[in-house]
């Protein structure tokens, strides 16, 4: 190679690998379902019907979201209201908790601290289908059955953050709590104004991880809230299609809606969510 | 002012004001995990034990005796019960451990199949383009799984789908294949149904592992690959003895991972199949569902709860045992 000029050669192999060959056709079946469904929104009922399918449409048409948002039984607005609550109200409390837990684990001495810390981490062994029924069970008990607070009330702790927290808070200098703590600031001060924003990239990380989850999140809604003002989108999303059947046209209108604005919001703070992922090995 | 408080630092003054700070906090969360993790798992084991329902008042206690009468093992014994006039329930239970093993066991290896070739393809490229590839295998961890569901129904259809049109195109003559509703559709025996969930959920979870693989092909260091390189290792090479070694760890712990979410499957193929067709899909957390939930049959969901919880735990344990001794070969 090296009579060939090896410097140019090895520029050209940077960026001219056989991987390429491998990947982009890869990439391009791994685009096809998002791209299946975008055509899809965009036919018309009558093209939608044809056998065999169209890949792109003929009649390229915008009337399917129209219809999908005049749909008088689909409010829309009211499904991302509703989910954007239990989505930040976890995220704001599931973020307090473990950055004040998971502080105090890691800054505190204090009895039984090892074994207790031990008890929390345990607790993220136990799956959730086996305190499912008894969950739901308590929230009947306590009358919050389609109520969006039934998403919100039993989940303001969360094991994994407080461990993620704990390991993150080690790294903040004991000189600079004990600064405060001299100059005649409160333990919970402390902890507000110089742990928390040590902590920033914790907190964007794992509050993005936390949005995401409940955002995306179908089992527990679904059993949860059976009423139709109070379901999030996911549910809303599963009983439109179910509802219009062969009517993907239409089906794929309502996906793209609920799927797509979300979707390019993560895709911006991707590098986040990738780290927090990475991070943590969360599933 | 100031060297009085550095005196009651010294004295302990400030350490009873941590002392509190941390039991005014640790008290409360400790209680509130108590209410909504420890008694509802408590909860959910003693319901293994019952004949419950939440329509039916049952005893003072939680509901439980009464008409909601303790049973006992009954349910694990009918669990057992293996002849072809078993109950329905117990014979979609036991399709239910078969559907949720074979799953688990056609997802983990195919993941990793694709994914740790997948990660080293990425990693081999120029730097400029690895985010671009990295974004499109990882879009879809970031949508919902019910739109992920939705999107693939529409793929799968028989008439209006993509799958039997581009094979009609190849074939020549229309194809009308009911991939996710036809129980007669088998491959090895195993039906084509579970197959079309296990392509939907690969495309959907790859992302994950993908990304945790790029960033333990990232941690290898340059001096090792040099070092191989130098003694002329080819790229094969590279990946068996170089890379795959070091990334055993990465790969056992996100083998573990993949296992434990592909046991509890739920979204997709509730979308896609709600179980069918003929109990095909239905895995044990659907089967959990539908009797809890649909059934009001909550004594014996939650007695396959513990069956699942058990299968998750003790495959977890056999599997990081078996790897890890591959490992220290």
């Amino acid at each position: 190679m090296s009579a060939y000029g090896a410097r140019a050669m090895r520029k050209f192999g940077q960026w001219v690998r056989p991987a390429y060959f491998i990947l982009i056709p890869l990439s391009l079946i791994g685009l096809l379902p998002f791209v299946w469904m975008i055509l899809g929104a965009f036919k018309t009922g009558a093209e939608i019907r044809q056998i065999p399918p169209t890949f792109f449409p003929h009649h390229f048409t915008w009337e399917n979201f129209r219809t999908v948002l005049q749909d008088p039984d689909l409010p829309l607005l009211l499904f991302y209201r509703n989910s954007a609550i239990i989505a930040v109200s976890n995220v704001v409390q599931v973020l307090f908790t473990s950055s004040l837990l998971g502080y105090i684990f890691a800054k505190f001495d204090f009895k039984g601290k090892g074994p207790l810390f031990w008890i929390i981490m345990a607790t993220m062994m136990i799956p959730s289908q086996l305190t499912m029924i008894p969950g739901y069970l308590i929230l009947a008990k306590l009358g919050l059955i389609n109520h969006l607070l039934a998403l919100i009330i039993g989940a303001a702790i969360d094991p994994f953050g407080i461990f993620l927290f704990r390991q993150f808070a080690h790294s903040i200098p004991n000189d600079l709590l004990d600064a405060a703590r001299v100059d005649g600031a409160g333990e919970f001060q402390n902890y507000w104004r110089i742990a928390l924003p040590q902590m920033k990239p914790a907190l964007a990380t794992f509050g993005l991880l936390t949005f995401m989850f409940n955002w995306n999140a179908y089992l527990w809604p679904l059993i949860v809230l059976t009423e139709q003002r109070v379901r999030t989108l996911p549910i809303i999303l599963t009983w439109y299609s179910t509802r219009m059947g062969n009517k993907y046209h239409l089906t794929m209108a309502a996906a793209i809606l609920v799927v797509m604005p979300v979707l390019l919001l993560f895709l911006l703070v991707q590098r986040w969510i990738v780290k927090g992922i990475t991070m943590t090995g969360l599933k | 002012m100031r060297w009085l408080r550095r005196k009651q630092a010294r004295r302990g003054g400030l350490d009873a004001a941590r002392q509190r700070f941390v039991w005014n906090t640790l008290g409360p969360a400790m209680l509130y995990m108590a209410f909504w993790t420890l008694f509802p798992l408590l909860w959910g084991l003693a319901l293994a034990f019952f004949q419950y329902s939440a329509r039916r008042a049952g005893g003072p206690f939680l509901g439980l005796g009464g008409d909601n009468p303790f049973v006992g093992l009954a349910h694990f014994r009918a669990m057992l019960d293996f002849s072809a006039d078993a109950p329905l329930h117990v014979r979609t239970f036991h399709i239910g451990v078969k559907v949720t093993l074979l799953f688990a066991a056609l997802v983990v290896p195919l993941n990793l199949l694709v994914t740790l070739p997948l990660a080293v393809l990425i990693e081999s490229v120029h730097r400029r383009m690895r985010p671009i590839f990295r974004t499109i295998f990882f879009l879809p961890v970031l949508a919902p799984s019910v739109g992920v569901a939705i999107m693939w129904g529409y793929i799968y259809h028989p008439q209006r789908g993509l799958l039997n049109a581009i094979l009609g195109r190849l074939l020549g003559h229309p194809v009308v294949l009911n991939w996710l509703g036809d129980p007669r559709l088998k491959v090895w025996g195993i039906p084509v149904a579970l197959f079309a969930v296990i392509i939907a959920y690969l495309w959907q979870d790859m992302g994950y592992n993908l990304v945790i693989f790029i960033a333990a092909l990232q941690s290898i260091p340059e001096s090792i690959k040099d070092a191989a390189r130098i003694d002329g290792a080819n790229a094969w090479q590279m990946f068996t003895r170089v890379t795959l070694p070091l990334l055993m760890p990465t790969i056992q712990l996100t083998a573990i991972l993949t296992m434990i979410s592909a046991f509890q499957v739920f979204d997709l193929v509730q979308v896609m199949t709600d179980g069918g067709p003929k109990y095909q899909t239905q895995v044990l957390l659907l089967h959990i569902y539908n009797y809890a939930f649909r059934y009001q049959r909550m004594g014996w969901a939650a007695a396959v709860s513990v069956v699942l919880f058990l299968m998750v735990l003790s495959l977890s344990l056999v599997q990081s045992r078996f790897l890890r001794a591959r490992w220290e070969y």
